[in-house]
């Protein structure tokens, strides 16, 4: 079966984020009453795999070996199947 | 053994941009530093003929994902059993700049457990935000641990130049204290950013130029052999690489970038 | 009405056809010409129309596209090589009569090769030249101001690179409009200043720094009409070694692309670079906007120097405007040869791209070299180490003509001397001096308070927020950098001192003044010429040579056209007069959008050579009780000055170079600084004077105290004029007390004076010409006013 998994790293809870704060200042400079921004990455991954729980284990995999790194980031994790 | 008889090898991959300057350091120790992509290396399997390794500046890979993280993935996938090696021998690993981001993020530095399966630190992205290119001062926090800079006086400043935009070094903020107080227990701390009189910037902003925790920029493993830092002393070898060196009356033939080679030169003689 | 009837499918399974020219009128040979974005005029067409017909055939999509390329304005320069008719005097080739004429009559040995390569060529030692090219990138940093400014930068370094140059340092100048600029009015398809300027500045810092290229010199200059007309320059300086600068490519040498895949990007960019904005550009215009790859770029670059080192290629250039219609065409146009070129060869980012799209196509990072065969599969085993794709697409041939082929199929086959046979157009120009008059207001009477919102307007203000951003000492070869000392003060020029073990320097710096073209583009060319050269000579440059970038509007209205000869003639006068070729440059032409046309501006690069870096002077004040001269006599030149513009003129007394008075403020600056009489030395420019004194103050951490009285020129009766006067060619020097008589002996005649000294006192004081203080200011707050406008960059 083929899936595609959205991998999405965000900073964790506390952490600056310096790229969002920046961006919020901006957007509030244009006139939007903004509370804050926060920027994460959304990773998509077309991956081969036996069944959706096989697919989200290798995405763990994934995200704790590269994408994230555990020091600040978190991560989340959808599986849905490729039509 | 003898020093024209070092091997020094300066690993580069695809954005690796700061090698020849390094290489050029390591020359001036006297030590041929040789320039090696990550591929001739995996090609003729043969990084445990150096006797030390050197990640250099620049952006490896582009920076994608995170700074230094690609090149520490594909090292481990391609070299991983030769890099243990080599780490385990007690061989200096230096990584500066995008090299100490590859070192955290391949689990050497801190490395609490010599070789951490995961990252136990973080170079986030700079406070303030962007790349910033700029001298800075450093006062030297080791006690004699770091084989590199064992040579510096405790407690001396040095005048450097950063040039990053992912560099605000981060503990986990659960950890934050515990590991902090590791960094001093085992004399791992190596260099603090501060102002020309030695004053620690405690966070302020160009003083210590990303937001680090604690002023940290440079920090080494608890052996004391492999060590990283943000600033770059290779750009500060020669005394007119210096911001303001019209200014200055004496012209010393070095700047302060010298001097965190020079310590290796004792260890390898002792070592090797 | 419909032209579908003239497109003949050809019957193969990709995409081609053929288009019945024979059969088309004029009305419909122009239609074609639009539809299919060649950007030919009817003259063009015909002159296709009837050499197909000599051929007994119809062209094909992908010959006509080759054409439209070919001819383009952007690649083949119809204005500057076209004949124009300004009132009785006719001109036929801008660039020959004057901007090759110079270089031409100054003939300086030291010229390798100039307006030649892709980029101009001078000697730096008996080992090693020096390569120079300056791009503009304006029409695509309007569009994206991110990618159109970091692609412009990957490009001019490809330039370096397409001269076996190793690329290092970049310059980059940029023009933006007021960073204020009021939102209700910008009109549809426009991007607000900010928006371009934070775009553009990120994208040239994230090129040069991915690169590891310190990009150590350029400016940033505002004026309202660069709102609609952004303008960006983007210069590369290289380094090679010049037992290696190889051109010999011969037939049957293969031709090998090398670097990124080819897309549909950027196609038909060149055509676009030559029509105006519209308001529809960022629609229409989304093809050519490119996204930069520069870590391709440095593994691209690791490849050719090692391929270079081993002289394994024959001869390079690089895929940029035109794509490989552009590189192979010139290639085989250089060394008398055709070319064949399989098409399907070629790596594709994804499938179904036309045959003549991948042609055309300007993705970036891409290189083109040709390699006698018995050295192919070592040049493939060298970019596969680099992780670089590198194909052998095609090779040149004997016969002089251009054949592509696709699956086996011929889809182009055009003589070599059509394609470089473009007719010349005649254009016409005309140049009425605008009526403009000189102001007449009142000395004000805080002139403390008009120096420091002098030093705080854009065009002076600190630059220091964005200049942080690019990496200025990768490689650690910068030995003067931009920003001086712990203060960042403003360093007329950069320095590199490329080679180790060898104390020789290169020398870089710019001028530009858009204001004063307002004017009269005559002196505003003399100007920048004046300007560029000083800078250079400030920190001990000399055998200077000089890029020429012009960026003007639609060169089809004869007023427009009319200012750039004005432009050229000065650029002929002063590089003869200073004896500074022109060894490269490039014209970018059409900036116009609904806003209007772009102030027309001409950016001049001087690249000089410094014998020894330790000589080099900075800006800053080094030492108290150290003499301040002035070099060079001050007029009442205010005409497109910062301080008239303060007061919302423009004025009418343009600065103007004296060539007399020039030279000999040149020589006595390069004749002090070796002699080491000179401990500071800093260029007067915008806001004149004062604003000079005040940034050596601020840099240096020293007072000064000035005389006015002791300053020397004629018609000098304003403080508010001599403070601020624009006047070109001035120096302010700083001396110490025991050089005095050596430097004086130097300076024996009217037009330098002794006009003050550098005090402990961390003050700036200046008493006017009736002997009270008309300048009193704390460093601390010259330093406020400087840095404030521009910190922080959000």
């Amino acid at each position: 079966m083929k899936y595609c998994v959205k991998i999405e790293v965000s900073l964790k809870p506390g952490h600056t984020d310096p790229e969002g704060n920046t961006t919020q200042r901006l957007l509030k400079e244009l006139g939007y009453n903004v509370d804050s921004v926060s920027v994460s990455k959304i990773y998509n991954v077309q991956i081969e795999s036996q069944n959706s729980r096989e697919a989200k284990i290798k995405a763990e995999e994934m995200a704790k070996r590269l994408l994230a790194n555990p020091t600040k980031d978190n991560y989340t994790i959808k599986v849905e199947e490729q039509k | 053994m003898k020093l024209e008889e070092v091997r020094v090898c300066v690993m580069r991959v695809g954005g690796t941009n700061c090698d020849i300057e390094t290489a050029r350091a390591f020359k001036e120790l006297g030590i041929q530093a040789e320039i090696r992509h990550l591929n001739e290396l995996v090609k003729n399997r043969n990084l445990l003929d150096y006797h030390v390794l050197v990640f250099p500046g620049g952006f490896s890979y582009g920076d994608y994902v995170r700074a230094g993280v690609i090149f520490a993935r594909r090292l481990y996938a391609k070299l991983g059993r030769e890099l243990k090696t080599f780490v385990e021998n007690n061989r200096p690993i230096l990584g500066i700049c995008n090299g100490f981001q590859v070192l955290v993020e391949e689990g050497l530095l801190p490395g609490f457990e010599l070789f951490s399966a995961y990252p136990e630190a973080s170079l986030a992205a700079n406070i303030p935000q962007g790349y910033n290119c700029r001298w800075i001062y450093l006062k030297h926090e080791s006690k004699g641990n770091c084989i590199f800079t064992r040579r510096i006086p405790q407690g001396k400043v040095l005048y450097v130049p950063v040039a990053h935009s992912e560099g605000r070094f981060l503990f986990p903020k659960e950890k934050e204290e515990q590991f902090l107080e590791r960094l001093y227990e085992e004399d791992m701390l190596v260099f603090r950013y501060c102002d020309k009189f030695g004053n620690y910037a405690e966070g302020q902003y160009p003083t210590n130029p990303n937001g680090s925790f604690h002023d940290i920029a440079g920090i080494c493993n608890s052996q004391g052999t492999i060590f990283g830092l943000m600033p770059h002393p290779e750009r500060a070898l020669y005394w007119w690489q210096q911001p303001d060196w019209t200014r200055r009356s004496s012209k010393v033939q070095y700047a302060d970038g010298k001097l965190f080679f020079d310590g290796l030169l004792d260890y390898l003689l002792k070592k090797f | 009405m419909s032209l579908s009837h003239l497109f003949i499918r050809v019957n193969t399974n990709f995409n081609i056809h053929e288009i019945d020219t024979q059969n088309a009128t004029d009305e419909q040979l122009q239609q074609l010409s639009n539809e299919l974005g060649l950007g030919l005029n009817l003259q063009e067409m015909k002159q296709i129309q009837a050499y197909f017909k000599t051929q007994k055939r119809n062209p094909t999509d992908v010959e006509l596209q080759i054409l439209g390329q070919t001819w383009s304005e952007h690649c083949c320069h119809k204005t500057f090589k076209g004949k124009i008719k300004m009132g009785d005097k006719e001109i036929n080739s801008l660039f020959k009569t004057y901007i090759a004429k110079a270089t031409k009559e100054l003939n300086p040995k030291w010229c390798l090769s100039v307006f030649e390569d892709n980029a101009g060529i001078i000697s730096f030692d008996k080992d090693y030249a020096i390569a120079a090219k300056v791009e503009t990138h304006n029409h695509p940093s309007a569009v994206e101001p991110f990618g159109g400014a970091a692609t412009g930068v990957g490009g001019v370094i490809r330039d370096i690179l397409g001269v076996w140059a190793d690329p290092i340092a970049c310059t980059n100048v940029l023009g933006f409009g007021p960073l204020d600029y009021d939102y209700t009015k910008l009109p549809s398809g426009v991007k607000h200043p900010k928006y371009v300027y934070m775009g553009v500045t990120a994208g040239i810092g994230a090129y040069g720094n991915n690169m590891g290229i310190p990009t150590v010199n350029g400016a940033i200059y505002f004026d309202e009409s660069y709102t609609g007309n952004v303008v960006v320059y983007c210069g590369c300086i290289g380094l090679l070694p010049l037992k290696k600068f190889k051109k010999e490519a011969k037939p049957d040498h293969i031709i090998v692309v090398a670097g990124g895949k080819t897309g549909r990007d950027g196609i038909h960019g060149v055509t676009f670079a030559s029509a105006e904005l519209t308001e529809k550009s960022e629609e229409v215009s989304r093809p050519a906007v490119q996204i930069a790859d520069p870590i391709e770029e440095e593994k691209v670059k690791r490849a050719l120097i090692e391929i270079r080192d081993r002289e394994l290629a024959s001869a390079i250039t690089d895929l940029g405007g035109g794509g490989m219609s552009s590189a192979v065409g010139e290639t085989a146009e250089r060394y008398g040869c055709g070319a064949t070129v399989d098409l399907d060869k070629v790596p594709l980012k994804y499938s179904g791209l036309a045959p003549w799209e991948i042609y055309l196509s300007e993705s970036q990072e891409r290189m083109l070299i040709t390699v006698p065969p018995e050295n192919l599969e070592d040049v493939l085993d060298i970019f596969k180490k680099e992780d670089v794709e590198a194909t052998a697409v095609g090779k040149l041939t004997k016969d002089r003509r251009l054949r592509l082929r696709f699956f086996d199929v011929t889809v182009a086959e055009l003589d070599m001397e059509l394609l470089f046979s473009s007719t010349t157009s005649t254009k016409t120009a005309s140049w009425i001096a605008p009526e403009i008059a000189e102001p007449t207001f009142s000395v004000p009477k805080d002139l403390t308070g008009t120096l420091l919102q002098l030093l705080s307007t854009p065009n002076i203000a600190s630059k220091e927020s964005v200049i942080r951003t690019y990496d200025h000492e990768v490689k650690g070869n910068t030995a003067l950098k931009p920003l001086h000392g712990e203060y960042a003060g403003p360093n007329d020029a950069a320095v590199i001192k490329p080679v180790d073990n060898c104390w020789k320097g290169i020398v870089i710096s710019c001028g530009m003044n858009p204001a004063y073209g307002k004017i009269d583009p005559y002196w505003m060319a003399a100007s920048a010429i004046d300007e560029a050269i000083r800078n250079n000579l400030a920190v001990g440059g000399r055998r200077i040579a000089l890029l020429d970038n012009f960026v003007w509007g639609n060169p089809e209205k004869p007023e427009r056209l009319g200012s750039l000869v004005k432009a050229c003639e000065a650029c002929y006068d002063f590089a003869t007069a200073f004896k500074t070729p022109f060894i490269s440059g490039k014209d970018s032409l059409y900036n116009e959008s609904p806003l209007g046309p772009v102030t027309p501006t001409l950016l001049i690069t001087a690249i000089g050579v410094v014998p020894d870096i330790r000589s080099v002077v900075s800006m800053d004040l080094k030492a108290p009780n150290n003499l301040i001269y002035l070099v060079g006599n001050t007029y009442p030149e205010l005409g497109g000055s910062e301080y008239y513009k303060l007061h919302g003129y423009i004025g009418k007394s343009v600065p103007q170079v004296r060539k007399a008075e020039a030279k000999k403020n040149f020589k006595v600056i390069t004749q002090a600084i070796d002699a080491g009489l000179i401990k500071a030395c800093h260029d007067l420019s915008e806001g004149g004077l004062a604003v000079a004194v005040a940034e050596m103050a601020l840099a240096g951490g020293y007072g000064a105290e000035l005389n006015l009285k002791k300053v020397v020129g004629a018609g000098l009766k304003r403080d508010d004029f001599v403070l601020f006067s624009e006047s070109n060619s001035r120096f302010l020097v700083e001396v110490s007390e025991q050089d005095r008589q050596a430097f004086e002996v130097l300076t024996k005649w009217k037009g330098c004076s002794l006009i003050g000294k550098v005090s402990r006192n961390p003050k700036l004081v200046i008493n006017g010409l009736s002997g009270s203080v008309v300048v009193e200011a704390s460093l601390e707050k010259l330093r406020e006013s400087w840095k404030q406008t521009l910190s922080g960059g959000v």
